[in-house]
């Protein structure tokens, strides 16, 4: 059977050589299968903003409509989360929304998903809870710490409850890379191996056995897949939510709590 | 088996990276490849976002707001036509109440008028017959009376001969005539 690991190998496609960036060590700059697909997604968004803004009409088509729907998720996002401030924080949460859900839908379509890299997904979850520190910061200063202590705790607990607001926020970027990631590479992996008991069935490697095996397995990979598309849109639509929820906190710290 | 061309098209290029996986450890962890990975997510990340804050956000927005003008200036435009509508019909009402008004006092002047009228030629007509009427009552007792006077002389006629038959002699004129007088002031 094959590996259901395989997939999640990057392969270079075109070798360059590796230059040494400072901090960061050793880094190659060979193009990848990942970069390949990162690409793809971004140039697919790219593309599908470009037609849909191409000739805006006040009545859309159909094309401009479903753009706008898009469109329309993240600015009620943003609005009904973060609030009337909501606007500026849009491009951010839009692009980090529309780069996962195009990374998740290539990954069905392509063989190489870019979002079940934890080094991509730890990206989005660096990126986005370092932009919610530089926002924090520079509204707030210090006052950013006022995060961890929320009001109308009594004195005694505040210890505790400083600690846990502190660990919780710590682990808000590796909570946001690991269910992506998790949720990404899961679902593939259960697709290959559903898939590899078709495989080795159609290739009469388990006799008469095989057409049962093949029959649900391949019912399997069918049902796993529509959950999969589920599962592609979800997890970006629960990382703008939760990038939106993180930002909000910053943004309107002190009150609203 | 599924895969295994890949396999072996791969094998070439990862053959340091098969090994580790080999090893049992996920291909995700193989850090090696992390660099290149972020660096260039970070790339494309950063274009989108300028490309979605500075092109594809506000010609979105762009239109959405000039379709929500467009369509609060047409609800605004149907609202006033629909108030002019409105003023227009109660104006109508009214004049429509004011020429009932109208014809119904017209009607009325005309009744009163054929009415005053009736009566006139009434009176009139009841007039004139009166007037007849009277005329043919003196003519009446005109005749009554000439008749009336005949009487008299008719009566002393009467009386003289019936004197002179009863005793033989005639009775002067004179005695007759105020008998007869007399007889008729009593029968008056």
């Amino acid at each position: 059977m094959a590996d259901p690991l395989h997939q999640f190998q990057i392969q270079k496609l075109v070798e360059l050589p590796d230059v040494t960036v400072p901090g960061l060590g050793l880094v190659d700059l060979a193009i990848t299968n990942s970069h390949v697909a990162m690409t793809l997604a971004f140039a697919v968004i790219v593309g599908f903003l470009a037609l849909v803004t191409a000739r805006p009409q006040v009545v859309p088509g159909r094309l401009q409509s479903v753009g706008e729907q898009l469109f329309g998720l993240i600015d009620n996002l943003t609005e009904s989360i973060i609030g009337h401030e909501g606007r500026h924080y849009f491009p951010f949460v839009f692009t980090v929304f529309t780069l996962v859900l195009a990374m998740n839908f290539l990954g069905l379509f392509l063989v190489f998903t870019a979002t079940s890299q934890i080094a991509v997904t730890a990206t989005f979850g660096a990126l986005t809870i370092g932009v919610v520190l530089v926002i924090g910061f520079a509204k707030h200063g210090l006052g950013f710490f006022k995060l961890f202590v929320p009001s109308g705790v009594p004195w005694v607990l505040l210890p505790v409850i400083v600690l846990i607001e502190f660990v919780s926020f710590l682990l808000r970027p590796v909570t946001l890379t690991l269910r992506l990631f998790g949720n990404m590479m899961g679902g593939h992996v259960a697709l290959k191996v559903f898939a590899g008991f078709v495989a080795v069935a159609a290739v009469g490697g388990l006799g008469w056995l095989g057409v049962p095996v093949a029959i649900m397995s391949f019912g399997m990979v069918t049902a796993l897949t529509a959950l999969e598309f589920l599962v592609a849109f979800l997890q970006a639509f629960v990382f703008a939510v939760l990038t939106c929820i993180y930002l909000n906190d910053v943004v309107n710290l002190g009150h609203g709590h | 088996m599924a895969g295994s061309s890949e396999h072996a098209v791969a094998a070439g290029e990862t053959h340091a990276t098969t090994e580790a996986h080999g090893s049992g450890g996920l291909p995700q962890f193989e850090f090696q490849h992390w660099g290149g990975q972020i660096a260039w997510l970070l790339v494309l990340f950063v274009i989108l976002y300028v490309l979605v804050s500075r092109v594809f956000a506000p010609r979105i927005r762009g239109v959405i707001d000039e379709r929500a003008s467009t369509i609060a200036g047409a609800l605004e435009a149907a609202r006033r036509v629909q108030a002019e509508a409105a003023d227009q019909t109660r104006a109508a009402q009214a004049d429509l109440a004011e020429a009932r008004a109208a014809s119904h006092r017209v009607a009325a002047e005309a009744k009163a008028a054929a009415a005053a009228k009736t009566a006139a030629r009434q009176a009139e007509e009841g007039a004139k017959l009166a007037e007849r009427m009277a005329e043919a009552e003196t003519r009446i007792r005109a005749s009554r009376d000439a008749a009336m006077s005949q009487v008299s002389g008719i009566a002393a006629e009467t009386a003289a001969a019936i004197i002179e038959k009863l005793t033989g002699a005639a009775a002067p004129a004179k005695d007759v005539d105020a008998a007869v007088a007399a007889a008729q002031g009593a029968a008056h």
